[in-house]
């Protein structure tokens, strides 16, 4: 027994024992790839000793550290509400599974730098909307597809915020097909969430499986809050002193409420509502137990059609009257800047490798998924005919919503899903359906089965792009089933990006720290104590 | 620091202490019961005392007034009362609703209280929902009330050793202590009747020991005073002496350095202003025992005191965010 926990995954490979190796013991799902173990079962090199260490704790110990996962999530309020059978909202858990996603550090480092590229690719675009159009002019993007977008704000044209920063937070979904390319599958410059529960998913797993952590160097990623602040304060307004900076959330009913108050606790800053905010002449304030005090950076968790009823939705009762004026005068940073919708349009996304060209005079290092624009002729003709293989998005909707898969479908779905192309061919897009790659997640009894995943990392853009490395893993936890959203059965993981002692974050690059050695202390006589409890033993 | 939130840590503070002396005062009155009077009347701080007190409050925001805890008192006996103040969710003065309130505040201010505040509030609130009240009625609810004083303990411990002491730590204090004084004041005005309270007689005897088990002073009070209870030593322990920290005496001072601290110009604050005289008219009244007239006209007179001590500390710190609200 001893033998075969030591090197379980060779013993299984060596016999032709009937009982499947609950760890290892599963067969990936054809055309895709799993990150953890080979085609043919054994770990992959990174995650050797990750498995083996799951070996060795065995089912038992998962499903037991799955109960003390619920118990403290319950306890610390990290839940999020689902509708029961009967309609009555309840809070469950938030569903971490116990094993990790592994990233090899030469990996990672193409993740970050392709998605640095893309960002400011995609910020260089949004400052060009709103002012010169030069890619417009230059035949790239057609100035009619950019003004349709819904999310293209007229009341911020010609506005250059501070450093000439829009994009501040972004979060990509990056997913890794057969091949084992990476791919961005959206973007997201408008307020991406989900860094709440990559801190939150590392805290726990430091605290439910600590053995996991033995033998790996896992790069840290507790300074996003830092990050985070410093860049916020970086695009405040000259002004004396510290600037001020909040975070404006819609209020405590919202679904991502944790996540805003969490940003707020972390950086120490104030968590403000719209009642909170006030403008006069055309200087953003916010209502505090001493009078009025000035606000510098807003770091908004709401979407631009409802900050302010002058200027965007009249009937917006979250808006605070004015802000964009204030905006305007520049006497206000807001982060993500207005009208950074345009730039992460489903529509849009298939121009950002050729934005890469155009403003960076680079080539992407990270692709695009294969997309079909519908309205041109011979593009929507060929996915037509292939209904049943490919994925067709609304352009302007984002959490998965009217999402549809073609190989799900049956016959009268595709049939409806023809006739709203035909009928409207800009308000979608077709996409190549792409295999995600999976990892061996719990099931419920301590086994590990395959299970889909995407990946989002989350970038900082103040005086320079900062990406926390790994992101948030987000795991389909029903079986073959790829939609990966918390609102439609899906989990998360704690992402794991490897450190070799290669990698290095902020260009430049932080040499190593030379060990530390604790100054000499005043002799403590521990002898001392022994003494008198011999001499009070006599 | 935020207006808004600056009203949601006090009303926190109140709500949490409202929880603690309601299920000390149940506590109390269940003691009572059982007990019985030494002399031949009746507890005035029992069922109907008790529902008194805790009826007659003003409403706390964010709590839904309901026909059934309003309705008059002389009807209810000992289920009715624990029910509707225990573990009732519907009933907005029970036990179970104000915490749940307090964790409702909790949830918003999570940003502000410390991650072990949130957490101690968060299982207070999980932990009472697993009670059954008929199956802890029959044997006694004093597992359920003694739960609630350890939690209200342990979140209060953990403001002071995890809170950074700053103004939101200064409101969530605040609050409290004004709930502190307000409840010991309504349960004192209960007991003590006008007129003859201060001939100290075997009947009152009773009533001062109950008094002093809802609010869970009886020892403090031997070691203190180191007389026999009767009313009026038990209703002066409560109101003047500055040594036990339940006292009204002990509750106002530690509100009146809460918004000293709070505020940036204790000097022009009213409510920190009229503190002070109150503070030292009970010390004057303390040291001159016979010149302050009935106890229970001095009762009276700090209680309205306190109100308008309550409607100040609104307006000099809340009412700008209400002025949003209107606005809305």
């Amino acid at each position: 027994m001893a033998q075969r926990a030591r090197n379980g995954y060779t013993y299984m490979l060596m016999t032709t024992d009937t009982s499947p190796d609950p760890i290892t013991g599963y067969a990936v799902p054809d055309g895709c790839r799993d990150e953890l173990l080979d085609a043919d079962g054994s770990p992959r090199p990174h995650a050797a000793e990750l498995i083996a260490t799951l070996q060795r704790l065995g089912p038992e110990a998962l499903t037991a550290a799955g109960r003390r996962r619920d118990t403290i999530f319950m306890q610390q309020g990290i839940t999020f509400e689902v509708a029961g059978s009967d309609g009555a909202r309840r809070d469950r858990p938030f569903p971490l599974d116990l094993v990790p996603r592994v990233l090899p550090a030469g990996e990672w480092t193409t993740i970050k730098r392709g998605l640095a590229q893309r960002i400011r690719a995609l910020n260089a675009f949004v400052d060009d909307v709103y002012h010169a159009h030069e890619i417009v002019r230059a035949g790239i993007v057609p100035w009619s597809l950019i003004v349709s977008r819904p999310s293209f704000a007229r009341p911020v044209h010609g506005i250059r915020p501070p450093g000439g920063v829009y994009c501040h937070v972004s979060g990509c979904d990056l997913v890794r097909g057969g091949d084992g390319r990476w791919r961005v599958l959206e973007d997201n410059v408008r307020t991406p969430s989900g860094i709440s529960y990559v801190l939150e998913n590392r805290l726990a797993m430091t605290r439910l499986m600590p053995e996991l952590f033995a033998g790996h160097r896992v790069r840290a990623v507790e300074n996003y809050p830092t990050l985070l602040l410093e860049s916020l304060q970086a695009v405040a307004p000259a002004g004396d002193g510290t600037p001020t900076v909040v975070v404006w959330t819609p209020g405590s009913l919202n679904a991502a409420y944790f996540e805003h108050a969490f940003l707020a606790r972390q950086m120490g800053v104030e968590l403000v509502e719209a009642s909170d905010l006030v403008v006069r002449d055309a200087v953003c304030y916010m209502r505090t137990t001493a009078g009025l005090q000035r606000v510098h950076t807003i770091y908004r968790r709401l979407d631009d059609d409802f900050i302010d009823p002058l200027e965007f939705r009249a009937d917006s009762l979250l808006g605070v009257p004015g802000l964009v004026r204030a905006y305007r005068a520049g006497t206000v940073a807001i982060a993500n800047a207005i009208g950074t919708g345009v730039a992460d349009d489903k529509a849009v996304y298939h121009y950002v490798p050729e934005m890469i060209r155009f403003y960076l005079k680079e080539e992407p290092i990270l692709d695009n998924v294969q997309t079909y624009l519908l309205t041109d002729e011979k593009q929507r003709r060929h996915v037509l005919e292939r209904l049943d293989e490919v994925v067709v998005k609304p352009t302007s909707e984002s959490g998965g919503k009217g999402v549809f898969i073609g190989p799900h479908a049956s016959a009268a779905e595709r049939q409806r899903q023809a006739e709203l192309i035909e009928g409207d061919p800009e308000r979608f897009i077709a996409q190549e359906l792409v295999h995600l790659s999976t990892v061996p997640t719990e099931t419920g009894d301590g086994r590990l089965a395959p299970r889909h995943v995407d990946l989002r990392p989350f970038a900082v853009f103040g005086d320079e792009i900062r990406i926390v490395p790994g992101g948030l893993t987000r795991v389909a936890l029903r079986e073959g089933s790829m939609i990966v959203n918390s609102s439609q059965g899906g989990g998360s993981k704690d992402t794991w990006v490897l450190d070799d002692g290669t990698a290095m974050d902020g260009g430049g690059g932080t040499p190593r720290i030379p060990v530390h050695r604790p100054p000499r202390l005043p002799d403590i006589r521990y002898g001392g104590w022994h003494g008198q409890e011999q001499q009070q033993q006599q | 620091m935020l207006a808004r939130i600056a009203q949601e840590l006090f009303w926190l503070g109140r709500d949490l202490t409202r929880a603690e002396h309601t299920a000390r005062m149940l506590d109390g009155a269940f003691h009572a019961d059982v007990a019985g009077a030494p002399g031949e009347r009746g507890i005035a701080l029992s069922w109907e005392g008790v529902l008194a007190i805790i009826g007659a409050k003003p409403p706390a925001p964010g709590e839904q007034a309901t026909e059934s805890a309003r309705a008059p008192a002389a009807a209810f006996g000992r289920a009715e009362v624990a029910r509707l103040l225990t573990l009732d969710t519907a009933s907005p003065a029970s036990v179970v609703s104000c915490v749940a309130r307090a964790r409702e505040r909790g949830r918003t201010l999570r940003d502000v209280i410390s991650i072990e505040m949130w957490e101690a509030l968060n299982s207070f609130y999980l932990s009472l929902g697993r009670y059954d009240l008929q199956a802890a009625l029959v044997t006694g609810p004093y597992s359920v009330y003694q739960e609630v004083k350890e939690r209200c303990a342990l979140f209060w411990g953990l403001a002071e050793r995890t809170m950074l002491r700053d103004e939101g730590r200064s409101f969530l204090e605040a609050g409290g202590r004004l709930e502190e004084a307000d409840m010991v004041l309504r349960m004192l005005r209960v007991a003590v009747p006008y007129g003859d309270g201060d001939t100290g007689d075997a009947g009152h005897e009773g009533e001062a020991l109950a008094v002093l088990h809802a609010v869970g002073g009886l020892h403090a009070y031997r070691r203190g005073v180191r007389y026999a209870p009767t009313l009026p030593l038990v209703g002066r322990f409560l109101l003047y002496d500055s040594a036990y920290p339940a006292s009204v005496a002990f509750a106002v001072d530690a509100l009146r350095a809460a918004l000293t601290n709070a505020d940036a110009q204790p000097q022009s604050s009213p409510p920190v202003l009229r503190l002070g005289r109150l503070i030292a008219d009970l010390e004057l009244q303390r040291r001159t025992l016979d010149g302050a007239g009935p106890l229970a006209e001095t009762l009276e007179r700090v209680q309205e005191e306190l109100e308008h001590i309550d409607r100040d500390i609104g307006d000099r710190y809340f009412a700008i965010a209400a002025l949003a609200a209107v606005h809305l």
